[in-house]
């Protein structure tokens, strides 16, 4: 005789909290940020000591991008930072009183990737929270879907080593592979900085321009 | 104040063995026709993303019937048990009474190519075995290398003393730079990718992951 199935509470565990948003009206933002940050696409502001071996294809400026007076910085560093403490809000049992009491720091810095540029995959030490920010996504190109692609590495390392017909085909959010992002402009990626995560080849013809920060609260 | 003596060693340590397969010399005039004549849309495999400067075979190349096929899964496998035997407890009887099962594919990685990470299920070991290498590039260290990525995800927390610690201590990710004639292997759960090539010629490779059954263990499931 079959039992009748016993009632099941299926959740996730050992979840990772990943924030999404776009700023909204970010249009003439972009542009702005477009314009300057190609303009200090130089050895001026290049990030003097990489922790990765540098790419040709992919400028890193320096670690102090929120220190620069210009508005368009000053107004991206206000919708970064907010949307990283709301991400801490709402994944923490922190209350806004409380976060109001600690100081953010940061460092924030921007890339520009052209063809064929890449990073290596990475995490961020000492921080406890990054993000990025897409400024130009650049051109889409249909036989490379990968181009540009932000890839998460899943925090599960050997779960998908055995595989049978059962796990093979798991649902969201316990299959078992890494989280990609076709960044579009104006969009946020909040995550925490111990997950590795690197950039995809990018093949358009144009320039990909994001910028990233790591944040951590004393 | 004294000072005694310590022994400081590497735990948690994951083998990668490389070596020159014997036959190579002969062995990849024959693989480089036997791969030009196929890395063709009828070859390739089609569950994975198609990638116009990344060719990935099916992963029956060790059951092709061509002399070449055959004479590499000899070499292959020949190389993967001696570097198995060299990295484990098992003694040559035990050894001896496992059966290998192995699947592997060839790998065209074209200039401004790369292969995406990733680790291989359902196996022990990934073997790769270079067939062909575009010439080092003058300035780009990791143009088409291999690169191992690291297992020991506890760096998130560094200080003056921890961050400039000396191989093989130090954190990060481990580059082969593939030879022709060359094999490396390693456990199939470290992730792994091939770098963007920068060259101006294709980088082709022979991925193979291999499992050893003990005749009294249960069914492995189908790869």
């Amino acid at each position: 005789m079959v039992s009748p199935p016993v009632p099941l509470a299926l959740s996730p565990q050992f979840a990772v909290p990943f924030a999404v948003g776009r700023v909204p009206g970010c249009g003439p933002l972009n542009r702005e940020l477009e314009a300057l940050l190609l303009a200090r696409e130089n050895d001026q502001h290049r990030n003097p000591t990489p922790t990765h071996v540098p790419q040709l294809e992919t400028f890193e400026s320096r670690f102090d991008l929120f220190r620069w007076p210009e508005a368009c910085i000053q107004e991206l560093r206000r919708a970064m930072l907010t949307s990283v403490a709301q991400a801490v809000l709402q994944s923490s049992e922190i209350t806004p009183e409380q976060l109001s009491r600690l100081t953010l720091h940061n460092h924030t810095w921007f890339h520009v990737s052209r063809y064929a540029g890449s990073f290596v995959a990475h995490n961020h030490p000492l921080a406890s929270w990054s993000a990025v920010y897409c400024v130009r996504a650049g051109e889409s190109v249909s036989e490379h879907p990968d181009s540009g692609v932000l890839r998460f590495f899943d925090t599960r390392p050997g779960a998908d080593a055995y595989l049978d017909a059962t796990n093979r085909r798991l649902r969201a959010p316990f299959a078992v592979r890494p989280l990609e992002f076709h960044l579009e402009e104006g969009q946020i990626v909040i995550f925490p900085s111990y997950v590795f995560h690197e950039v995809a080849p990018f093949y358009g013809r144009d320039a990909r321009i994001t910028v990233a920060t790591n944040c951590w609260f004393t | 104040m004294s000072v005694p003596p310590l022994s400081v060693n590497p735990l948690f340590a994951v083998p990668f063995i490389s070596a020159l397969l014997p036959g190579a010399q002969a062995l990849n005039p024959a693989l480089l026709a036997l791969f030009g004549a196929r890395a063709t849309e009828a070859y390739r495999d089609g569950q994975l993303k198609p990638d116009p400067l990344c060719f990935r075979s099916r992963e029956d190349l060790f059951e092709w019937p061509e002399p070449a096929a055959a004479n590499l899964r000899g070499e292959v496998l020949g190389a993967v048990c001696q570097a198995v035997m060299a990295a484990s407890t098992l003694t040559e009887a035990e050894f001896d009474g496992l059966a290998v099962q192995a699947r592997a594919r060839f790998v065209v990685v074209r200039p401004n190519g790369a292969l995406p990470a990733a680790s291989v299920p359902l196996a022990s070991w990934c073997a790769l075995y270079c067939v062909a290498v575009p010439a080092p590039h003058p300035s780009r260290a990791d143009s088409a290398a291999v690169r191992l990525y690291e297992t020991r995800l506890a760096n998130m927390f560094l200080d003056a003393s921890n961050s400039q610690l000396r191989p093989p201590f130090a954190p990060g990710h481990q580059v082969w730079h593939p030879v022709p004639g060359e094999i490396a292997v390693f456990p199939a759960s470290i992730m792994h990718e091939v770098a963007l090539n920068r060259g101006d010629r294709d980088l082709v490779l022979v991925a193979a992951r291999l499992r050893f059954a003990h005749p009294r263990m249960e069914a492995l499931p189908p790869w």
